[in-house]
């Protein structure tokens, strides 16, 4: 169990960290890729059903409270089921923030460290996470509540900034590819909202726990408001990221920004809160992932465990031979993980197990 | 003895990163690096292609009050690419070459007619090359361009590039075009790319032998007769179709594709007198609002209907000058609207007959008559926009005079 209690602002920025850290790297580029001009109509659609999912998963789990989706998969099918669930959990978990990881720092490596071998970045990460997560969860909470607010501001400040770059007739053709490519596979957008797995986690951790159905609403709507402009920035400026692929299509926003000739060159300080976001990011999937490990094992202590799973993370990392090898796993494989973990493992598990509650409560009312 | 074990690795560990990161650092140390201050491209007879840098050296970039000027080191060498380029001359200055300070790229009339793509393509991709940097075409060798630009009023080349374009918002005579947008330009499907038109005026000059205020107005880079030692000019616009020059515009011309993208704050223009057809009148027209256009895509040809409003103030002065009657300033408007009406549209029947290049963007004001983007790949803008028809509406609203109302 996590000492420390969340609060109903640091529970809404942990949800946000994802869609963040996502949005740094390819995930603007990928929505547009599959809904074209269309991205920000299909980015409204698929907030709205966002939103219901949420709302959805906040209705299941209140038949569950101080309960997370370990504790209710044990409920409903035992400890074998309970492990299985906490192992698919700790992949997802370890695998695309350790995948997500490589990207970025093939991305710094690029910009900025051109003659540092890629392992001595990804160590400097793991490192931090490791010696952040020997602290109490609290620090990285509160850590995370100046660093995503930053972002969050950054990224409403490169959308200012670049306005006079913008060209807002490319939202047209407005249906992009079309009706069924806008609103049926352009629902696959939704593994934009990734972030919705930590609404499975934080129940029993919650402060206010009665504020959960507002840290739902509040988190996907910020979210969406986040996406938007993040997309808009690119639709609005670039007509080649459909055709052309950049290794940060914000990151290439950033460097249009200039005042006059005394205030240019803004990336770098973009890049720096961007490196905080991923830390941020990255110690908070390793607290996640012990706590369930921790659960599954019945362990007493977790800190032997913080560097073992940092090791976990890095050598994940380590493994695609080259850039191109993690981009695939982030753009293919990644959103059919959220998609089939997120939502659909997720969700089936607390509906059957409200079913099952319900079966039992009306078992209960029969013996009586 | 936990605590010493636990120092020492921290100690370990900082030690590993001061080495592991000091290599990057080293590399992007200012005394290893040589700076790009200009780059320019010309076609090469003994290879693909002759490649020429222009260095800042440190006197050059002190900013110490000396004032000794020390002229920038310009080097040149042939290869196959131009990253072979770079990395040719990487080993003969000792130095690696850091391109982010590079603020202009110029490539010679004959190179850019051959096409272009590989070599912006190459640049983009280049971490240290930044979207700003300015494109210029030269109608002389890039090389002549950059070894002749000697600015009279900076001291610091660097800061000539600078404000090179800075002018452009007020005269009107070239456009603020940077690899950036030239790089949009090339992958876009409703415009073309652009790029400064440069050259050095004492090579081809065009002296006028008659009065004529409208002369001023037809002329390029290479062709004006500015006397001075800056030597370099730039002037009009270079006009891509794809990646391929296909033609220049004069400094008119120039004034109606910045004015047609809102890209003008203002500009002085000389206008026929409605009082006396041989003489013109020069007027100081501000934009009023920014440039209207639609665009009617229901046959093969684009029908462009293009409304622009200007207030203005004149400029010059004559006897019998007399711009407090409104009668008088009427007349003026009328006599404004129809020259800038016929302008425009000279300058874009000109874009679309002869350059067949929407530099103009008007493709992506088309967009919105399009529901899919399958609907508007298939009506393939920049093939049609050579059959573009064209209906330009001025409407100026001439105020008065400047300081002098009445002579």
């Amino acid at each position: 169990m996590l000492k420390s209690k969340i609060g109903t602002f640091e529970a809404i920025m942990l949800i946000l960290t994802i869609v963040v850290t996502h949005t740094i790297l390819s995930l603007p580029r990928n929505l547009l890729i599959t809904t074209k001009s269309a991205t920000i109509i299909n980015l409204i659609y698929v907030s709205i059903i966002a939103i219901i999912i949420s709302y959805l998963i906040c209705k299941l789990l209140r038949n569950f409270p101080s309960l997370d989706i370990i504790d209710i998969s044990e409920t409903l099918g035992g400890k074998v089921f309970k492990n299985i669930i906490g192992i698919i959990f700790i992949v997802y978990f370890i695998s695309s923030s350790s995948i997500l990881l490589r990207n970025f720092c093939e991305c710094l490596k690029i910009i900025y460290y051109p003659m540092t071998d890629i392992t001595f970045i990804l160590l400097m990460f793991v490192v931090a996470v490791c010696l952040a997560n020997r602290l109490d969860f609290s620090a990285t909470l509160k850590t995370n509540l100046l660093v995503i607010p930053l972002v969050l501001f950054s990224m409403v400040f490169l959308f200012v900034a670049n306005t006079k770059n913008f060209s807002p007739q490319r939202i047209f053709p407005i249906l992009g590819d079309g009706i069924f490519n806008t609103f049926v596979t352009g629902l696959g957008n939704i593994t934009a909202f990734a972030g919705i797995v930590y609404l499975y986690f934080i129940p029993p951790y919650l402060k206010e726990p009665q504020k959960l159905k507002k840290i739902v609403l509040a988190s996907t709507g910020i979210s969406a408001i986040y996406l938007i402009l993040c997309v808009s920035t690119i639709l609005f400026m670039f007509s080649s990221f459909i055709i052309a692929n950049e290794i940060s299509s914000l990151y290439s926003a950033t460097r249009y920004i200039e005042f006059g000739s005394f205030f240019q060159r803004l990336e770098s300080v973009f890049l720096l809160i961007w490196i905080l976001a991923f830390a941020s990011y990255l110690s908070i999937v390793l607290k996640f992932t012990m706590n369930i490990f921790k659960k599954v094992t019945n362990i007493k202590t977790k800190k032997p465990l913080i560097d073992i799973f940092g090791l976990l993370m890095f050598g994940i990392a380590m493994l695609p031979e080259n850039l191109a090898i993690s981009e695939k796993f982030e753009n293919t494989i990644y959103p059919s993980l959220v998609i089939g973990i997120v939502f659909a493992l997720g969700l089936s598990i607390l509906i059957l197990a409200n079913i099952k509650h319900k079966k039992g409560l009306s078992n209960e009312k029969n013996i009586t | 003895m936990k605590k010493i074990l636990r120092n020492l690795f921290i100690f370990i560990i900082i030690i590993i990163f001061i080495v592991a990161f000091s290599n990057s650092y080293s590399s992007l140390s200012m005394d290893n690096l040589a700076y790009v201050l200009a780059l320019g491209i010309d076609t090469s007879t003994n290879n693909k292609l002759k490649v020429t840098f222009q260095f800042s050296t440190t006197a050059s970039i002190s900013e110490s009050g000396s004032s000794k000027k020390s002229p920038p080191v310009v080097n040149t060498v042939e290869a196959s690419s131009l990253s072979n380029a770079i990395n040719l001359m990487n080993s003969y200055m000792g130095k690696q070459l850091n391109m982010s300070h590079c603020k202009i790229i110029i490539f010679s009339e004959e190179f850019a007619k051959q096409g272009i793509s590989s070599e912006i393509y190459t640049l983009i991709n280049d971490t240290q090359v930044r979207p700003s940097a300015n494109i210029v075409v030269a109608k002389c060798d890039s090389s002549y361009y950059i070894e002749n630009t000697k600015p009279e009023l900076e001291s610091l080349i660097s800061k000539y590039y600078e404000i090179l374009t800075n002018s452009s918002k007020y005269t009107g005579y070239m456009p603020n075009a940077t690899i950036g947008d030239f790089f949009n330009g090339l992958l876009c499907k409703t415009c073309e790319p652009y790029a400064i038109l440069g050259g050095i005026s004492n090579e081809t000059s065009q002296n006028p032998s008659t009065i004529d205020s409208q002369k001023d107005y037809t002329l390029k880079a290479n062709e004006s007769s500015i006397e001075g030692d800056t030597n370099s000019e730039n002037m009009g616009v270079a006009i891509f179709k794809e990646d391929q020059l296909v033609g220049e515009l004069n400094a008119l011309e120039t004034i109606c594709f910045l004015s047609l993208r809102d890209e003008l704050d203002n500009f002085l223009i000389s206008v026929p007198d409605p009082n006396n057809a041989e003489s013109y009148i020069d007027i100081f027209l501000t934009p009023d609002g920014s440039v209207s256009s639609k665009i009617d895509t229901s046959t093969g040809s684009p029908y462009i209907k293009v409304k622009a409003k200007f207030t203005g103030k004149i400029y010059s002065m004559s006897d019998n000058s007399n711009y407090l009657d409104t009668s008088v300033l009427e007349d003026i408007s009328k006599s404004c609207d129809s020259y800038l009406e016929s302008m425009f549209s000279n300058y874009l029947y000109r874009t679309s007959k002869e350059f067949k290049s929407d530099i103009n963007s008007f493709g992506k004001n088309s967009l919105s008559n399009f529901l899919t983007t399958h609907k508007f790949d298939n009506y393939n803008w920049l093939k049609n926009y050579k059959d573009a028809f064209f209906d330009v509406q001025v409407d100026t609203s001439v105020k008065s005079g400047m300081l002098l109302t009445e002579i």
